[in-house]
């Protein structure tokens, strides 16, 4: 097949289908034919009239339908519950004319399509018309009947579309279930410059509905089956491609909502990153994810809170209880918290819910609580996709996106986490349950973080009435103390760091005492050495003062025996040795 | 011959919307005058329309589709589609009237 350079040589007309005009390069061919085959109920009348609607409101080109199957009053009611459709669209500028051939209409003999393209042809002169839908065109080509009249009308459908520059769309029922329709279809195929088939079929008890282009003259294009959603918004196609948002991705921090976590985290979260928290129920998911919603308020950056089976209410409610004041941001209109219900719908449609959202609301910042809602009702292989693409999507936009993920298992750290999303992401954080003395602890560990710096310390998660923080945990013997088993030892710390500093005021008291012991001693022994210094020279000098009397006294004794031995006798008889 | 009914008040009312000289147009045109000559002319009431010179009486009449036989009176309305070659609803549509006239 050859591809030619697209974009130039068909001119396109938006069709304003999100997620359509992206993979057709810009819609559907302008002044040509378009061809809608799909089942009863797979939305050829929704898109057909979503193409005049958004043709009419967003790019001033008025358009007619005219229809074949129902009336125009019932086309027009069918659109009501769309946000473009109902009543309003004949101010617009999309009128539907009634070709309806089944009720009270007899038919006798063959008929054409002369007269209905001259009135239709009268009609778009009068309103401006720019683009046609030809609603339930099988209706027509089974009163035509002939094989030979069919392809007759259908060649005069088409050459009258390309005479008049009108762009058109014609939408037929088709068996889905079928691969092959009647030849009628095949002939319908082969003169249409496009062909789009929508598909629908019922898989776990939920619609899934698909659209496919099986054709585009001179052009290329995706014939892949894509995700196909009928939401509020009309019909929107789930393609993987970038919602057209403009933020670049960024080196820049922004706070997680939790002081002590950004420092974990050297600074917070990138700009434009994804943030996959996962943890058993209990575990205060929703708390981080809604810190880091009202941190983001706070800048005044447009945040979208998608709520999975909580009401907006409820989740403002159980978080102001810790402090986290989200009411504030809601009335000034930076936050918005939008609830939807997990089970209601396929993920392909949450997807595409999310898709319109974030088109609308344009944030910068996006938390899913929890994204593995996807998951639930067994839709293994659309789920973990569904998870990828709204991460995937937020990547492409630049939208920082904090997502929750229920883990049943309380354990922490295994590897293996049920969704390849905790792998897809930045960052993965994990919290758990420590059970210890009695307690349940709530303990958050940074399994991963590109490109940034993250402590690898477990730390325990806190939440009070002033709000979320994170204290050190400690580790003893390769236990890890958490809750009142931390308190206690923050105690002893405590304790233990009083009593040193006690013991060491004692020892120096002491010291002190010691000293003043041997400085006292000194002065004592100082005085004795003095004292007896002193006795020592007097019993010096009374030594000498002895000799000399002896000397004396001798000489006396002498002259005393002499003179009067009598009065010496004592003295003679005690020293007889004395005596020669 | 005498008292004429003017056409508002003959007893069948009919339009035939055609497109210009596209065949099936003309055929029914051809098929429709073949079995109203059946008729007495004062009884009938014949208006035909060419969608391509006034294309607003079929968008304000609702008829879309040519070539179309409205009979709008007496009530209630019929519409028959197709050149009437067939025969079958445009007899249905004229002989039913004329029995219950009769």
């Amino acid at each position: 097949m050859k591809r030619e350079p697209t974009a130039t040589s068909v001119q396109r007309m938006a069709t304003g289908i999100p997620g359509f005009d992206e993979i057709m390069d810009g819609g559907l061919p302008r002044g040509g034919v378009t061809v809608i085959l799909g089942g009863p109920g797979a939305g050829k009348t929704i898109f057909g009239m979503q193409v005049l609607s958004s043709g009419a409101r967003d790019h001033g080109e008025p358009g007619i339908l005219v229809g074949f199957e129902e009336s125009a009053d019932r086309i027009v009611a069918n659109t009501a519950g769309f946000v473009w459709g109902g009543e309003t669209l004949k101010a617009h500028g999309v009128h539907v004319l009634d070709a309806q051939l089944s009720q009270s209409i007899e038919q006798d003999g063959e008929f054409d399509l002369v007269g209905l393209l001259a009135m239709l042809a009268a009609k778009a002169k009068q309103v401006g018309a720019k683009r046609v839908v030809f609603d339930g065109l099988d209706i027509l080509l089974a009163h035509l009947g002939d094989a030979t009249l069919v392809r007759r009308e259908v060649f005069r459908l088409r050459d009258w579309v390309h005479r008049s520059g009108l762009s058109a769309i014609v939408t037929a029922k088709a068996d889905a279930a079928e691969a092959r329709p009647s030849a009628d279809y095949d002939f319908l195929q082969f003169m249409a410059d496009c062909v789009v088939m929508l598909h629908h079929r019922v898989v776990h008890g939920t619609a899934l509905r698909f659209v496919r282009v099986a054709k585009y003259r001179g052009a290329a294009h995706s014939a892949n089956e894509l995700p196909l959603t009928i939401t509020r918004a009309g019909i929107e196609i789930a393609a993987n491609t970038a919602i057209g948002l403009d933020y670049v991705a960024s080196t820049e921090r922004i706070s997680s909502g939790i002081e002590r976590l950004d420092a974990m985290l050297s600074g917070g979260y990138y700009r434009g990153s994804s943030v996959v928290i996962t943890g058993a129920p209990g575990t205060a998911r929703t708390s981080l994810a809604a810190a880091f919603a009202e941190a983001a308020a706070a800048r005044g950056e447009h945040t979208l809170y998608i709520s999975f089976d909580e009401s907006p209410d409820q989740i403002v409610r159980n978080v102001a209880s810790i402090g986290i004041d989200l009411a504030r941001y809601l009335q000034a209109g930076v936050l918005r918290v939008h609830a939807l219900r997990a089970g209601a719908e396929s993920p392909e449609t949450h997807v595409a819910r999310i898709r319109s959202l974030l088109r609308e609301a344009r944030p910068q910042n996006l938390v899913i609580d929890p994204l593995s809602a996807l998951t639930q009702r067994g839709y293994v292989e659309d789920s973990e996709g569904a998870a990828l693409q709204i991460l995937d999507l937020a990547k492409t936009a630049g939208i920082s996106v904090v997502s929750t993920s229920l883990l049943g298992s309380s354990l922490p750290l295994t590897d293996q986490a049920p969704l390849n999303i905790a792998t897809a992401a930045d960052i993965w954080m994990h919290l758990s349950y420590v059970n210890q003395g009695g307690e349940r602890n709530r303990a958050i560990t940074i399994i991963k973080a590109r490109g940034t710096g993250h402590s690898n310390q477990v730390r325990e998660l806190v939440l009070t009435s002033a709000g979320v923080t994170l204290a050190d945990v400690y580790s003893v013997g390769g236990e890890v103390l958490m809750g009142t088993l931390r308190w206690e030892k923050e105690n002893d710390a405590r304790r233990t760091r009083a009593a040193a500093q006690h013991g060491a005021m004692l020892r120096e008291q002491k010291a002190e005492l010691a000293l003043a012991e041997t400085k006292a001693r000194v002065v004592t022994l100082a005085r004795e050495q003095a004292i007896q210094e002193a006795e020592l020279q007097q019993i010096r000098a009374d030594a000498a003062i002895d000799v000399g009397h002896r000397a004396g006294e001798a000489d006396e004794l002498l002259h005393r025996r002499r003179a009067d031995p009598a009065s010496h006798s004592a003295d003679a008889g005690a020293e007889p040795s004395a005596a020669p | 011959m005498i008292d004429t009914p003017a056409p508002a008040e003959r007893a069948l009312g009919l339009r035939l919307y055609v497109a210009g000289d596209a065949p099936n147009s003309v055929a029914a045109l051809v098929h429709l005058r073949a079995a109203l000559a059946e008729l007495p002319a004062d009884r009938v009431d014949l208006e035909i329309i060419d969608v391509l010179q006034e294309p607003e009486r079929g968008l304000r009449d609702d008829v879309l589709m040519t070539p179309m036989l409205v009979r709008h009176r007496p009530a209630p309305e019929r519409r028959v589609l197709g050149n009437l070659g067939a025969a079958r609803a445009l007899r249905n549509v004229l002989v039913i009237e004329e029995a219950h006239d009769e």
